[in-house]
């Protein structure tokens, strides 16, 4: 649950393990069966008019033009705000769990910023052309995600003519989603510029279009193959590269166990994935079901990555996610801003989230899942005091935070033990050392009652700890 | 022979009295006895090392992206470079004159100033055999100073706190920036990253009265004990390779959990106290040498700070990106430079840029270029050999390789200068091999 979804309270836990491995893997994998009727933000259509607003922007006389371009900007922030929160929210309340966390993959894995594309509503786009086709066939999602506007502007593909072929798209198609280094040549990246020209965005329709004219229809060598070959010819022939599947189960391994697959197992996984015909939703079952995934050595090994944390936090704390603007401050000092990856490799992920600054964040950021204290939400989330004072305004009041009578029963409350072992047994899924068992019963004792203002530093320690960093 | 005493003298003074004092709260009584008494031994020669100004400094800049290097220093009067810059080429003039053939880019007004006084070193046509054009592994081989063909897992600042650093202190590295770096990749775990001294701490929820403890940050910092600490007790555990090199991800994140509380406050009082004395440009970088001087003036005991700006990958609209980008790069450098010399520690501090590779010879439609590979680096420092170095790599095509420049000299040449010349180690267990040292001064 915590690897192929964002975790759960231990009663939901106990409801999948009571199911059966096979059933509960079913459940998680075959996703579409679950309605979900989440409503799309209202402006996530396309805006016929924006061709022409962006050109009346930059034909505007100069001190207009500015403050024109200025409103065009808040508006794209202001809904790229709300995109996060939108997607945020799916994570932790949406009934389909492995969807979410395979478009999260495929951000990653795709690695498109907002901060090239500077349209809210293509990386909306983008994000439900990963949701829509993340369990589906990976030839398909490959060659979408290639046509996909904001890709299209990501990797200057949009630029790209048959006079001079930009090699961007070209190359990171190989080299970061389908290949790898190593698998492709200098000169394929060349012709498969060639081949991809024609592939453009149009504007005003806010979609691909193939455009004939700009199309370089002459003869390429791609992989040792001559032919007339056009972007989908390419895409076709990159897919069907033996170490394509190698590749993308590597990748997909890597995300879901924690850990690169040894040589051996990513060999049977990309031959499982060449029976399946590519299709990510029965490789992902089988890997699932397989021994292998439920390895020893894997277990409580992976670092969550700054989403899983805030998402798996607030889903175990069972306590409702910050405001947005606070839960977008806090993965950004965590290492993970949504719609916004480092650059077009992605996040790292594994041991790179971890340093002294993001591990210390992490502690502190804890404080404001546990506490929602309006102070300590504006202080940490503010750059400059006058910030600090206007959130602590806009703040003021907010209930919030962890109900300790929610999540623990009395009994549970009972003594500083049995709280102690549920406490373990909800963040932790393990046990804590005996030293550090110890200094929380210190902590507990230095406070006499068990009220909620201990048990919510207790819970804030637990989550100051390296054990609680993993899952 | 004068630079090894000092180095002794530092490394005695990191097991006692940085590591004694900024432990003192992390470690049983017992412990911080032991401290006090190794630090009243070696009061003498701590005090020299406490004045912060002994050893030499490193601050690496990586460019990130790919810097246009053609468009940085700039071969104005050739006619290649006119041929195969249309649009995008400068002209003689508005580029900022170093001869009668090459000019820095207008917005490096900043450099131009330093190299003028001796302050600049500019080494032309760096690169290395068989160039790779992917941003991550051009990256990934300057950062680990590997061959093209071979992968590394650390990194060659890594590699010199393994073999060079030695029971140092974690902030012997210090990265400023949320993501570590893969140049500090190492066995030993060294270096430190943060972005921001204020939040550089574990802020307690408690608000505890005068004279009263606070538990929860006495809790948290049981909590965050490293096994080794307490079991064996010896000093060289905590500062030293305690953790197997490939250990288990946990062990990693308890090391990481201690290295924190160790530097926090040291590096929170450092940035508190000292003062800035020069104004910077307000942007990442500026922000990002800012905070490395005033932890030189404070005298934290760092050999090489690493700070970055990113945004170079100008596939289009090149002119107003690199332009931006370039001039931010000189003005935060010559703050930086001003703010040492006002503090006198310029003699100890070099600045060494760096990219991942230059770009290809011939602009493209969109007003761009893309991935090349020979590009300039620069050196900074006033005891550094100054002025242009090395030799330009011709434009003439039939020279160029696939459309890029050719290297004349190899980056691990700079680098073995940098480490035999300026950190005083041998470079060849750094590199892997012996490469023929760069005259950096």
């Amino acid at each position: 649950m915590n690897r192929a979804g964002f975790g759960g309270t231990p009663a939901e836990i106990q409801k999948l393990v009571e199911s059966g491995l096979e059933k509960a893997v079913s459940q998680f994998v075959f996703f579409e069966r679950i309605p979900d009727s989440t409503p799309a933000p209202d402006w996530a259509r396309p805006d016929p008019d924006r061709l022409k607003k962006l050109a009346a922007i930059r034909q505007a006389p100069e001190p207009e033009r500015r403050e024109l371009q200025r409103q065009e900007q808040e508006l794209q922030r202001q809904r790229l705000l709300e995109l996060r929160g939108w997607w945020l929210q799916r994570m932790v309340r949406g009934p389909r769990p492995l969807q979410e966390k395979l478009t999260l993959f495929w951000h990653g894995h795709f690695a498109t910023s907002f901060e090239k594309v500077r349209d809210a509503y293509y990386m909306w786009r983008q994000n439900e052309l990963f949701r829509r086709l993340a369990g589906g066939n990976w030839l398909q999602l490959l060659t979408e995600a290639g046509k996909d506007p904001a890709m299209l502007i990501w990797l200057d593909q949009a630029q790209s003519r048959k006079q001079k072929p930009n090699e961007n798209f070209a190359r990171e198609v190989m080299e970061l989603f389908a290949l790898g280094e190593g698998h492709y040549t200098e000169m394929d990246v060349t012709e498969a510029a060639r081949a991809l020209t024609g592939w453009a965005l149009d504007r005003e329709n806010q979609k691909f279009v193939y455009r004939p004219r700009i199309h370089d229809a002459g003869e390429k060598t791609i992989f040792g193959k001559t032919g007339n070959f056009d972007g989908d010819d390419l895409i076709r022939m990159i897919v069907e590269q033996p170490q394509a599947a190698v590749f993308i189960t590597g990748k997909l391994w890597n995300f879901f166990a924690g850990e690169p697959p040894s040589r051996e197992l990513n060999t049977a996984l990309a031959e499982e994935f060449r029976r399946g015909g590519n299709n990510l939703q029965s490789f992902l079952k089988t890997m699932f079901l397989s021994e292998a995934f439920y390895a020893s050595s894997l277990i409580r090994s992976q670092v969550k990555s700054p989403v899983q944390w805030l998402v798996g936090s607030v889903r175990m704390l069972e306590c409702d996610l910050p405001p947005t603007p606070v839960c977008v401050n806090l993965l950004r000092t965590l290492g993970q801003n949504l719609f916004a990856p480092p650059n077009v490799k992605g996040w790292d992920g594994g041991l790179a989230w971890i340093n002294t600054n993001t591990l210390l964040a992490r502690y502190n950021e804890a404080e404001v899942l546990v506490e929602a204290d309006s102070a300590v939400l504006a202080a940490i989330a503010a750059r400059t005091p006058a910030q600090a004072r206007r959130a602590q305004r806009r703040l003021r009041g907010r209930p919030g935070g962890v109900n300790v009578e929610k999540i623990l029963t009395t009994e549970e409350r009972a003594d500083k033990d049995t709280l102690l072992a549920a406490l373990e047994k909800r963040l932790l899924q393990g046990k804590l050392k005996d030293k550090q068992r110890e200094s929380l019963r210190d902590y507990l004792k230095s406070k006499g009652d068990l009220d909620e203002s201990e048990i919510r530093g207790a819970l804030r320690l637990i989550m100051s700890t390296p054990e609680f960093q993993l899952s | 022979m004068k630079k090894e005493i000092t180095l002794q003298t530092r490394r005695a003074f990191l097991r006692t009295t940085v590591l004694g004092g900024a432990l003192s709260w992390t470690v049983p009584a017992f412990l911080s006895n032991t401290f006090s008494l190794l630090q009243a031994a070696a009061a003498d020669s701590a005090t020299q090392v406490a004045t912060g100004r002994d050893s030499t400094i490193l601050v690496v800049i990586q460019m990130a992206g790919g810097n246009d290097g053609l468009n940085t220093v700039v071969p104005f009067d050739n006619d290649h470079y006119r041929r195969a810059r249309p649009k995008i080429g400068i002209s003689n003039s508005q580029v900022l004159k170093l001869n009668d053939q090459l000019g820095l880019h207008p917005a490096l007004g900043g450099f131009k100033a330093m190299f003028d006084a001796g302050e600049l070193s500019i080494i032309q046509g760096i690169g290395y055999p068989n160039p790779n054009r992917s941003h991550f592994r051009s990256t990934e081989i300057w950062q680990t100073a590997s061959d093209s063909e071979r992968f590394e897992k650390h990194g060659w600042i890594g590699r010199y706190f393994d073999n060079a650093c030695d029971g140092a202190d974690p902030t012997v590295g210090v990265n400023i920036g949320r993501q570590m770096p893969q140049a500090f990749a190492s066995k030993s775990l060294k270096g430190v990253s943060l972005d921001n001294p204020r939040n550089y701490r574990f802020i307690s929820s408690e608000r505890p009265m005068a004279g009263e403890a606070d538990m929860m940050e006495q809790s948290f910092r049981g909590l965050n004990e490293a096994e080794d600490v307490n079991a064996g007790g010896s000093i060289g555990a905590i500062g030293g390779p305690a953790i197997r090199p490939g250990g288990s991800p946990l062990e990693f994140l308890e090391r990481t959990a201690l290295d924190a509380q160790v530097s926090s406050e040291k590096i929170r009082a450092l940035a508190d106290r000292v003062e800035n004395r020069a104004v910077y440009p307000s942007s990442q970088l500026g922000n990002s040498l800012k905070l490395v001087a005033k932890l030189i003036g404070g005298g934290l005991p760092t050999r090489i700070f690493y700070a970055s700006q990113g945004g170079y990958d100008t596939h289009s609209g090149q002119l107003g990106a690199q332009d931006r980008l370039l001039r931010d790069l000189g003005d935060s450098v010559k703050a930086f430079a001003d703010d040492l010399k006002a503090q006198g520690n310029m003699d100890r501090v070099m600045v060494m840029t760096f990219s991942e590779f230059g770009r290809r010879v011939a602009e493209n439609a969109n007003g761009g270029t893309d991935h090349g590979a020979a590009a300039p680096m620069f050196i900074v420092g006033n005891r550094i050999k100054a002025g242009l170095q090395g030799t330009y790599p011709s434009l003439a095509p039939e020279d160029l390789f696939q459309g890029d420049l050719r290297h004349t000299v190899d980056f691990r040449s700079v680098y073995a200068g940098v480490l035999e010349q300026w950190l005083r180690t041998k470079s060849e267990p750094i590199l892997g091999r012996k490469f023929a040292a760069f005259e950096v001064l």
